[in-house]
C-alpha cells in the first residue's frame, strides 16, 4: 500500500523526483571532478574523467528512477499501449472477447443496479435504520386506528410515531383535465418522525390533524413539477380534491420516498371518523422512530405489554391481537431480497462462464504469441514483467467490455423497470449510479485478472527450447488440460443455471394453470369513483351507464362491482343465523363483493346451486346474498345453505337470505393458496340510495366483450363523459393484464433466469465447440495418419465426439451435484414443484447433453474430412 | 524468478553500503570512497550500481537521506543508517561470517 502511494506520488511529482536524482548525481560528479583536480588534472580533464568513470549517465538515471518508484506507472502505460496495439491487430478475437465480456458484465451491472436501488440504496432521510413499521398482523398490513391512538403518545415506547395510510385516491379537478391522484393519509408527526424537511412550505401542525380543521395538503415533488411547473408560489394556494378545497401547505423533497408513490399527502385527522371503528378495516400502518439506544426487540417487548392491556380493555376487537415491529427496510423490501439475490448469484455464474470462454480464447491466442514471448524471456525479460503485461491486456479487455456492458445495463435496467411497474418496491429509481459503476469497475478488474491469470502464467512458463523447437506442441498438453477444465466448469455452471430456470418455468406454468374461478379473457375493467352526496343520482348514473355501455357494439355483458379479484375487496366478519355466535374477536372473515346482477355472467363465475342476483332484487324486496363454495363448505358442511340467513353484524341487522352458491375466486394471488378467505356477494341494487354515497367511492365497471377489449376503451370513456363530464376514469385494464400483473414478480424472476441460462448455454456450447475445434486442429496430422493407415472415418468421429462428451458429462455430473446443493435456496420461488424435481433435472440434463453433442459433432465431422496428404504436409 | 547469483551480489553490495554508513552519515561519492578505503583499494563500486542500491535500501527504510553540505561546502545528499539498517547489517555480517566459516572448513577438509 505504502509503495503504491509512493508510486502515485512519484507519478504526480515525477519532475521533482527526477530533479532530485539529477541534483544528487551532479553533486557526485562535481565532487569527483574536484578530487580529480586535487590530483592535478586540468579542469577540463577532471570533468571528462569524472564523467567517464560514471558511465552512461542516462541509464543510471533511468534505473535509479525505476527504483525510486517512477517506473511502475510508465510501465503500465507502456503495457496498455502495447496491449491496445495487439487488440487492434486481432479484431476478430477482440470483438468476440469484448462482446462476451460486455454481455457478462452488462448483465451483472444491470442486476446489481436493481439490487442497489432496491436493497442497498439507503432511504433519503437520516438514520433510516432507526425507523420501524408497526402492524397488527404478521403480514405487515394494518393497525386499527383507535388502538394506535391509545399508544401513539406513549413516549416510553417510541421517540415519535405517525399513522400512514397509502393507496388513497383523489379526483383532482379545476385546472385542465381531471386527474385521479394517488394519496397518502398521515398524522401530523409523519415528517418529523422521518426527520424529513420540506422542499417548500411547512409541515402539518397538530391543529391541522383533527376533524373539521381547514384541509391542507402536501404535494409530491413530481406532482408539483407536473401540474404546477414547480411554481414556488403554490404554497398557501388552494387546490380541489374530491370537490373539496385544500390549501397547499408545502412540497415534499425530490428524493422523498415512503411506500407506494403518492401525489398528495393529507392529514389523517380530517377523516378520523372513517377510522373510528376498533376493527382492522380500514386500517393504518404505523411508522415510528425508535427511542435513542433502544432496539426493535425492546420496542416489541414494550408494545406487547400495551397490547395485553388493550386486549383486556377491548376484548371484542382485540382478542388475540398483538403488534409486530419490523425495521422499515425489511418491511418494504424483505419479500424481494431473496429473489434478487438469487438473480444476482445466477448472473454471477454467467459472468464466470464468460470468463472461462475468454480464458479459452486467450489460451489459443497465447499459443500464437508463444514464440514472441519465449524469445523475450530468453533475451532476459523478467517473467513477472511478462505476466504483468499479459494481465494488463486482459484487464484492458475486461474494461472495454465493461464500458459496453454499462451501456447495456443502462438500457437493460430501464427495460426491466418498464416490465414491472409497481410490483417491486423502489425499482423505479434503479439506474447506473456511482456505486454501480464502482461495482462494475471492481467486477471487470476481477474478471480481467480471473480470465487472464491462467493463460498469463501458462505463457510465462514457456521455455525457449520447447517453443522454438517444437512449434505448437511444446506445452500443448497442460494447455489442453486447462482448457478441458474450463469446459467442465462451464458445463457444470450452465447446468446449474438451466435447472434453476427450468424449475421457475415449470412453477410459472403451473401458476398459470391455476383456475382463478373466473374467465379473464375478453374482459375490460376500469374504475370509476363517484363523489355525489345524492344516492338517487348515483343510482341512476350507474344504471344509465350500464344501459348505454351494453348497447355499444362488441359488448356482450356489463356489470359494476365494489371489489374485484386480484385487485381489492373488503373483508368484514360474518355471522349465520341459527348457528352458535362466535366469541368476541373470533368471528370469521370473508371477502365481500357488492355487485350488479350481471356480475357473475360478465366475470364468468360459475353458479353451483340456486340463483344469482336479478333485476327483481331491489331495496324493497327481501335482502339476498350469494355465497361461494368455500363459505358453504366451511359453514354448512352437512346442510343446504340455500334459504339460510347471513349477516355482517352480530345483532343480525340487516340480514341476507342465501339464494345461491358460486365458485370460489382467487382473491389475493394465484400462487399462494394459504391466503384464502370465504366469499359472499351482496346486490348493489339492494343498497338503499341513502347508503350509496358511502359505498361507491371506487366502483369497477366490467365489460365482457366479443372484440379485443381495449378497442372499446375510448367508446366507454365517451359514454361516461356524456353522462358526467367531470367523472374521473382510471385504472383501465383488461382482466388478463390484472392476472398477468399479479404474477409479474414471478414472471420477472423466471424470464431473467431463463435469459441467463440461455446465455450460459450459448457460451458453454461455444466453449465446447472452440475447445474441440482446437483439439482437432492440433491433431490434424495424427488424425490424417490414422486415416491413411486405414482408420474408419466413423471411428474418428466417435473418438473426437467421445473426448468432447467425456468433458461435457463430467461437467453435467458436477453440475447436478451443484444444483442439488443450490436449488433449495429457491424453494420460496417455486410453485407446485420440488427443488429436486426429477423431470426437470432429467430434461435439463438431456437438453444440455444434446447441445454439447452438437457442439462436438461439428469439429468431429471436420476431423473426418481431413485429407491424409494434407495432414501429412501439415507444418 | 530472480537469478540467485544476482541476489547474492545485490545482498553483498547492500551490506557494503550499510557497513560504510555504519561509520557515520555520508553522501554517495563518499560511500564509494569509503568502501574503497575500507577494502584496501580492492573493492570499487560503480556509480551505476550504487545509486539504484541506495534508493532500494532507502525504500526498505534501512537508511534515511537528507540534503546537506560537505566539508568543502558543496550541496550533497547525505545518507544515515537507521535502527532497522543497523539490525540488517548485523544480520548480514553474521550470515557472511557463517558462510566464510563454512567455506573455510570445506577448504581445510580437502
Amino acid at each position: 500500500m505504502k509503495t503504491l502511494l509512493d508510486r502515485i506520488r512519484a507519478l504526480i511529482r515525477r519532475d521533482s523526483v527526477l530533479h532530485d536524482i539529477d541534483d544528487e548525481l551532479r553533486s557526485h560528479l562535481e565532487m569527483e571532478a574536484e578530487a580529480n583536480r586535487k590530483l592535478g588534472m586540468s579542469d577540463e580533464d577532471a570533468d571528462r574523467a569524472a564523467r567517464k568513470s560514471f558511465g552512461n549517465l542516462g541509464s543510471i538515471k533511468d534505473r535509479a528512477y525505476e527504483v525510486r518508484g517512477g517506473g511502475f506507472m510508465e510501465m503500465l502505460l507502456q503495457d496498455v499501449r502495447y496491449s491496445t496495439r495487439l487488440l487492434l491487430k486481432h479484431p476478430g478475437f477482440t470483438v468476440v472477447a469484448v462482446a462476451t465480456l460486455a454481455i457478462g458484465i452488462g448483465a451483472n451491472t444491470a442486476i446489481f443496479s436493481i439490487v442497489n436501488a432496491v436493497l442497498l440504496r439507503p432511504f433519503s432521510f437520516p438514520q433510516p435504520d432507526r425507523i420501524v413499521i408497526v402492524s397488527e398482523d404478521a403480514a405487515g398490513t394494518v393497525v386499527s386506528y383507535p388502538n394506535f391512538a391509545d399508544w401513539k403518545d406513549d413516549r416510553s415506547l417510541f421517540a415519535s410515531t405517525s399513522a400512514v395510510r397509502s393507496d388513497e385516491s383523489y379526483n383532482f379537478t379545476g385546472g385542465g383535465e381531471p386527474e385521479r391522484l394517488q394519496g397518502r393519509l398521515v398524522s401530523a408527526g409523519f415528517l418529523s418522525t422521518l426527520k424529513v424537511s420540506l422542499a417548500l412550505g411547512h409541515d402539518f401542525t397538530a391543529d391541522d390533524d383533527r376533524p373539521g380543521a381547514a384541509p391542507k395538503v402536501l404535494l409530491s415533488h413530481v406532482f408539483w413539477n407536473r401540474r404546477f411547473n414547480a411554481d414556488p408560489a403554490i404554497v398557501s394556494r388552494p387546490i380541489t380534491l374530491n370537490d373539496q378545497s385544500y390549501t397547499v401547505a408545502g412540497v415534499l423533497p425530490r428524493d422523498f420516498e415512503f411506500g407506494p408513490e403518492a401525489d398528495v399527502t393529507i392529514p389523517i385527522g380530517l377523516s378520523a371518523d372513517r377510522f373510528k371503528a376498533r376493527g382492522s378495516d380500514p386500517g393504518i400502518l404505523v411508522v415510528a422512530r425508535l427511542l435513542p439506544n433502544a432496539t426493535e426487540q425492546q420496542a416489541q417487548v414494550a408494545l406487547n405489554v400495551v397490547y395485553a392491556r388493550l386486549e383486556h380493555e377491548y376484548p371484542s376487537n382485540n382478542t388475540g391481537r398483538r403488534a409486530y415491529v419490523t425495521p422499515m427496510h425489511e418491511h418494504f423490501v424483505g419479500s424481494v431480497r431473496q429473489p434478487l439475490l438469487i438473480l444476482l448469484g445466477s448472473v454471477g455464474l454467467v459472468l464466470l462462464i464468460a470468463c472461462a470462454n475468454v480464458a479459452n480464447l486467450l489460451l489459443v491466442r497465447g499459443s500464437t504469441r508463444k514464440r514472441e514471448i519465449s524469445v523475450r524471456v530468453a533475451l532476459g525479460a523478467n517473467r513477472w514483467r511478462i505476466v504483468r503485461e499479459l494481465l494488463t491486456g486482459s484487464v484492458l479487455l475486461a474494461l472495454i467490455g465493461a464500458a459496453l456492458g454499462v451501456l447495456l445495463a443502462h438500457w437493460g435496467t430501464a427495460f426491466i423497470a418498464l416490465q414491472l411497474p409497481g410490483s417491486i418496491p423502489r425499482l423505479a429509481e434503479a439506474n447506473v449510479d456511482l456505486r454501480v459503476l464502482l461495482f462494475t469497475l471492481g467486477a471487470s478488474v476481477f474478471t480481467g485478472l480471473l480470465f487472464g491469470l491462467a493463460p498469463a502464467l501458462q505463457a510465462s512458463r514457456l521455455s525457449l527450447t520447447d517453443a522454438l523447437k517444437d512449434g505448437d506442441r511444446g506445452t500443448a498438453g497442460s494447455r489442453q488440460h486447462l482448457r478441458s477444465a474450463f469446459v467442465v466448469c462451464e458445463v457444470a455452471l450452465t447446468l446449474t443455471l438451466l435447472v434453476g430456470a427450468g424449475l421457475l418455468i415449470q412453477s410459472f406454468r403451473r401458476v398459470m394453470q391455476v383456475d382463478p374461478g373466473f374467465k379473464s379473457d375478453n374482459l375490460l375493467t376500469m374504475q370509476v369513483s363517484v363523489n355525489n352526496p345524492d344516492g338517487n343520482q348515483i343510482d341512476s348514473f350507474f344504471k344509465q351507464l350500464q344501459e348505454n355501455v351494453r348497447r355499444l357494439s362488441g359488448v356482450k355483458s356489463v356489470a359494476v362491482s365494489n371489489g374485484l379479484p386480484l385487485v381489492g375487496v373488503n373483508h368484514p366478519t360474518y355471522f349465520i343465523e341459527g348457528k352458535p355466535l362466535p366469541k368476541n374477536g373470533a368471528a370469521p372473515f370473508a371477502n365481500r363483493y357488492t355487485v350488479s346482477p350481471g356480475y357473475f355472467q360478465t366475470m364468468g363465475i360459475e353458479l353451483v346451486k340456486g340463483r344469482v342476483f336479478t333485476l327483481q332484487d331491489t331495496p324493497r324486496t327481501p335482502l339476498v346474498a350469494v355465497i361461494d363454495e368455500a363459505l358453504a363448505k366451511r359453514t354448512f358442511p352437512n346442510e343446504d345453505p340455500i334459504g339460510k340467513r347471513l349477516s355482517q353484524s352480530r345483532n343480525f341487522s340487516p340480514v341476507y337470505e342465501i339464494v345461491g352458491i358460486v365458485r370460489h375466486v382467487e382473491q389475493y394471488n394465484l400462487d399462494n393458496p394459504t391466503v384464502r378467505l370465504p366469499q359472499f356477494y351482496l346486490s348493489i341494487n339492494q343498497i338503499s340510495p341513502d347508503r350509496l354515497p358511502g359505498s361507491t367511492q371506487r366502483i369497477n365497471l366490467l365489460l365482457r366483450t366479443e372484440v379485443e377489449p381495449t378497442s372499446l376503451t375510448s367508446a366507454v370513456r365517451a359514454q361516461i363523459a356524456a353522462l358526467n363530464k367531470d367523472q374521473a376514469v382510471f385504472n383501465v385494464r383488461t382482466m388478463d393484464e390484472i392476472v398477468s400483473r399479479s404474477v409479474a414478480p414471478r414472471r420477472f424472476s423466471m424470464m431473467l433466469l431463463t435469459v441467463f441460462a440461455v446465455a450460459a448455454l450459448l457460451l458453454a456450447s461455444i466453449g465446447i465447440y472452440g475447445t474441440m475445434s482446437y483439439a482437432v486442429a492440433q491433431r490434424t496430422r495424427e488424425i490424417g495418419l490414422r486415416i491413411t493407415l486405414g482408420a474408419q472415418r466413423r471411428n474418428v468421429l466417435k473418438m473426437v465426439i467421445g473426448e468432447g462428451m467425456k468433458l461435457a458429462l463430467i461437467g453435467v455430473a458436477l453440475g447436478q451435484i451443484a444444483s442439488f446443493a443450490l436449488t433449495p435456496t429457491m424453494n420460496h420461488l417455486l410453485f407446485g414443484i420440488t427443488t429436486t424435481d426429477p423431470l426437470t433435472f432429467l430434461g435439463i440434463t438431456l437438453l444440455l447433453s444434446a447441445v454439447a453433442l452438437f457442439a462436438c459433432w461439428i469439429p468431429a465431422r471436420r476431423a473426418t474430412k481431413v485429407a491424409p496428404l494434407v495432414a501429412l504436409r501439415y507444418e | 524468478m530472480t537469478d540467485p547469483k544476482a541476489d547474492l551480489l545485490q545482498g553483498t553490495l547492500d551490506m557494503l553500503i550499510l557497513k560504510a554508513l555504519s561509520l557515520g552519515p555520508l553522501h554517495g561519492y563518499g560511500i564509494i570512497q569509503r568502501i574503497r578505503r575500507m577494502s584496501d583499494e580492492m573493492m570499487h563500486v560503480e556509480q551505476g550500481a550504487l545509486y539504484p542500491a541506495l534508493y532500494r535500501i532507502e525504500q526498505k527504510k534501512w537508511v534515511k537521506s537528507k540534503w546537506g553540505h560537505n566539508e568543502t561546502g558543496r550541496r550533497a545528499k547525505f545518507y544515515r543508517l537507521t535502527k532497522t539498517g543497523e539490525q540488517q547489517l548485523k544480520e548480514e555480517e553474521a550470515s557472511w561470517d557463517r558462510l566464510a566459516l563454512v567455506v573455510a572448513k570445506m577448504r581445510e577438509a580437502t
